[in-house]
């Protein structure tokens, strides 16, 4: 006999308002999200950590990316490292008005530092969606 | 803004640490939790580390 399966119901997506304010603030101030929804040691444990390996970057003369087109490698390099730079907030915002622009060199130094500076971005995207969850009542 | 040089060793370890950090926070519900997740991360960063440069090193012979 066949017995109908139940999937579970998928959560339903909060109003914007909701969660809209605690995610941008998140992106300009990593964790600072977490410090607008009251969990200061979380958000200070975040920024100090995505904001430190940002500023290590850029010490070690780290490149940002900007978006270029070519083939397909190029293309996917250059923009995901250019949305992972710019995930930072008023990091990237703040180092490009001051007119940070490192050209891409060789050595380990400055490839660990181009490294540091998009992780920095790609951790902060994983801030600002725990802002989200929280913001959310999907998490205390 | 100084200019900084670090080892191989010295970046890895300073990467290992603060995404182990970010990872235990974003990924667990408890502190607790969120603590042995970050040292669980920070962990098999740091086996990666050893692990992937011994192969490095034998395969350069």
């Amino acid at each position: 006999m066949a017995t109908k399966e139940t999937t579970p119901d998928k959560p339903k997506m909060p109003p914007i308002n909701v969660w809209a304010a605690p995610v941008l603030i998140g992106w300009i101030v990593p964790g600072g999200g977490h410090f607008f929804l009251k969990r200061p040691g979380r958000g200070a444990l975040l920024l100090v950590s995505i904001t430190l390996m940002f500023l290590l970057g850029l010490m070690m003369r780290g490149m940002m990316f900007t978006p270029q087109s070519g083939d397909l490698l190029t293309t996917v390099i250059n923009y995901g490292g250019f949305i992972g730079d710019l995930a930072s907030g008023a990091l990237y915002l703040i180092a490009t008005m001051f007119g940070y622009n490192q050209p891409d060199l060789p050595g380990a130094v400055h490839d660990y530092g181009t490294k540091f500076l998009v992780t920095a971005g790609l951790l902060n995207i994983l801030a600002m969606v725990d802002a989200y969850e929280i913001a959310a009542e999907r998490k205390n | 803004m100084p200019k900084m040089t670090l080892s191989h060793f010295e970046a890895a370890f300073l990467f290992s640490l603060f995404a182990s950090v970010v990872l235990g926070i974003v990924t667990k519900k408890t502190d607790r939790d969120r603590l042995y997740y970050g040292l669980y991360c920070f962990g098999c960063f740091i086996v990666a580390l050893f692990g992937i440069g011994w192969v490095m090193r034998l395969g350069h012979g």
